[in-house]
């Protein structure tokens, strides 16, 4: 899966994944001279490609960036959501690779990728990206949750939007609306809208959802065996109606905000 | 971002190995800020120069660079580093840290870096004018180069503002812009005319407003309550630039309307105050942060003429070199207290190693003396403090 980000500092490396969660601070947070990392989740960046959002505490996080370097012990590349001035910093001076304006979620720790950063773009090996859709129906004012069964392939138990892979040659709004006539019999026409594709991380799977919103007052939800339960939802209950399929909340908060 | 023939060559490195790495900062820092192009600079002020604050790695890079052959392009002036160069056997400094630190002093000296360790430059060493485009370190410096004398600056690292000394040049954002340069918030100020006032209510807006621009009514600072206050806005928030009614040049033609109002009177300077006195009794009181000017040189001398040294308290005056030597009398006087020390101050020497306790004027020391010092911190006007060793 090859994804483009922006250039921070240039060069070529290519490593082990080690994800940070949380903003951080090479001063306090590592230490210079054998790379041990002080905070969540542990281990030894030497060498690691490094993923977190982005930068913080003081500036003297940029030297310790060139100390790493001068003691072996540098991480091979820094991958942020958002570069700030003192990693960039110190990411330039150490001649450290870094790529920024990439979506840090879809790394997991242990992954193998290579960074270009030459031309801000990064490759995790063996993961795969499969494009998919997924659609808010709105119900009388509420919202259609569908619930997977426990042996489905993907998500399994979690309950979702009515999704489903786009095939071979099939155009994303066909996909959709032949995904919600399969998943519960009703035949929808033209979508409300539809959002900008959002990216989700399952295993070695990348699924690039279309997300749209389409509006079927008045119709009873018929289930095929995709799933096994079936909710309608308030809006604001999206979140509290059970273990959600991940990026649901974010692009049912998007369509409702182009329908209004 | 867009870059001249010139500019491209020496990303190229076709000017070398040490500007490539120069321009190769500038250029990520400016992208990072949405800058289109680079701007020439007249000057530069560095930070960075104290071992406390850069550590071991800040010195090895201090000694790529100039391996390197890295030269400033720019008149460029140096911070106050951990300890007087002349004198750090009086400061409690052990031997391993003056070696160490008289190193970086050296090395910025090798790269044509005036090594006068003040973080008062404009004060004599190092003067922009109006208009002219730096790039300035040092928060208290660079917030007064660009509000009292209306130079443009950002808010550079160290290691930045190095590489635009290296170049002449820095990117094009921020404060080099003129729409970046307006108030974003009323202060109306109901203080008192005195230094200390002035350094709290830096603090109390800071506080509040984070970053931001404020445009101050209702106050007319001199050189010194500017200073004071300037270098509290920056350490209690993240205050580059700010305005003052009838007092700084780019006041004038500022459009107002519509802004929020704070109000800063006795309870917010009360409040400030309190949050940041955390000692009842000191070890040290340190005076001169940012660097004592001749004017308060003279008043601080004027307060201890005719006294005797009292208790087991120790007072620094800290200061520049330049004002050091322009005050002789003073120095006389106030020696008999404590040592009146040049190139340094309490924040960036590694005080932690003797004291526990520290007494302060400055609420820019308030604040980072209990961070990067460990201490204590009694925060008082000078008066006050004088009092306890007097």
């Amino acid at each position: 899966m090859m994804i483009q980000g922006r250039t921070i500092s240039p060069g070529k490396a290519e490593g082990e994944v080690l994800v940070i969660n949380d903003a951080f601070s090479f001063l306090g947070g590592v230490d210079a001279s054998t790379g041990e990392l002080k905070v969540s989740p542990g281990g030894n960046i030497a060498g690691k490609v490094l993923v977190f959002p982005g930068g913080k505490g003081s500036t003297v996080g940029s030297f310790v960036m060139y100390d790493l370097k001068v003691h072996g012990k540098a991480p091979a590349a820094v991958i942020n959501a958002s570069a700030e001035t003192i990693v960039t910093t110190g990411a330039v001076i150490s001649s450290i690779p870094m790529v920024d304006h990439v979506d840090v979620a879809l790394f997991k720790t242990g992954d193998i990728v290579k960074v270009d950063a030459d031309q801000g773009i990064v490759d995790i090996e063996g993961v795969t990206v499969t494009d998919s859709v997924s659609s808010v129906i709105l119900i009388d004012g509420r919202i259609l949750m569908l619930r997977r069964p426990e042996g489905a392939s993907s998500y399994p138990g979690r309950w979702s939007l009515c999704a489903g892979k786009i095939e071979e040659g099939e155009d994303p709004e066909s996909a959709a609306a032949r995904e919600i006539m399969e998943e519960t019999g009703i035949e929808v026409g033209k979508p409300l809208g539809s959002i900008e594709p959002i990216l989700v991380r399952e295993k070695n799977r990348i699924w690039r959802v279309r997300p749209f919103i389409f509006r079927a007052d008045g119709m009873v939800p018929s289930l095929n065996k995709e799933n096994v339960a079936y909710r309608l939802c308030h809006p604001e209950d999206v979140m509290s109606c059970g273990k959600l399929v991940e990026g649901t909340p974010e692009a049912v908060k998007s369509l409702l905000e182009l329908t209004r | 971002m867009e870059l001249s023939k010139g500019e491209q060559a020496i990303l190229n490195g076709e000017s070398g190995e040490g500007p490539r790495k120069a321009m190769e900062l500038i250029v990520a820092l400016g992208k990072i800020y949405g800058a289109k192009g680079l701007v020439d600079i007249t000057s530069a002020h560095l930070s960075g120069a104290s071992y406390k604050t850069i550590g071991d790695g800040g010195l090895l890079y201090l000694e790529d660079m100039v391996a390197g052959g890295s030269k400033v392009k720019v008149p460029s002036t140096l911070n106050p580093i951990g300890m007087d160069r002349g004198r750090w056997g009086e400061m409690h400094i052990s031997e391993d840290f003056a070696e160490k630190q008289l190193r970086i002093v050296e090395l910025y000296g090798k790269m044509g870096v005036k090594t006068t360790c003040s973080c008062t430059p404009y004060l004599g060493e190092n003067v922009p004018k109006f208009g002219d485009h730096v790039a300035w370190a040092e928060s208290s410096a660079l917030s007064m180069v660009n509000s009292m004398i209306g130079a443009r600056t950002n808010r550079e690292g160290g290691p930045g503002a190095l590489a635009a000394a290296i170049l002449g040049k820095t990117a094009r954002y921020g404060y080099h812009l003129e729409e970046n340069r307006r108030p974003t918030v009323i202060i109306d100020a109901k203080i008192g005319d005195s230094l200390f006032e002035h350094s709290l209510l830096g603090q109390a807006v800071g506080s509040r407003i984070g970053g931001g621009i404020p445009y101050f009514r209702g106050i007319s600072p001199d050189m010194d309550q500017a200073k004071t206050m300037a270098g509290a806005m920056a350490a209690s928030g993240a205050v580059a630039m700010f305005h003052v009614e009838g007092v700084t040049p780019e006041a004038g033609y500022q459009d107002v309307s519509g802004l929020d109002i704070i109000t800063i009177g006795d309870d917010e300077i009360k409040e400030a105050r309190e949050k940041l006195n955390t000692a009842d009794e000191v070890q040290l009181i340190a005076l001169g942060c940012p660097h004592l000017s001749e004017r308060e040189m003279r008043e601080i001398a004027g307060l201890l003429k005719g006294k005797e040294k009292k208790g087991d308290a120790e007072i620094w005056f800290c200061t520049s070199e330049s004002v050091r030597a322009r005050c002789p009398d003073e120095v006389r006087v106030m020696e008999r207290f404590g040592p009146v020390l040049a190139d340094t101050c309490m924040v960036v020497s590694p005080i932690e190693g003797a004291f526990k306790r520290t007494g302060t004027n400055s609420c820019k020391a308030g604040n980072y003396l209990p961070t990067l010092c460990s201490q204590k911190v009694m925060c008082r006007d000078i008066a006050d403090l004088l009092r306890v060793i007097s």
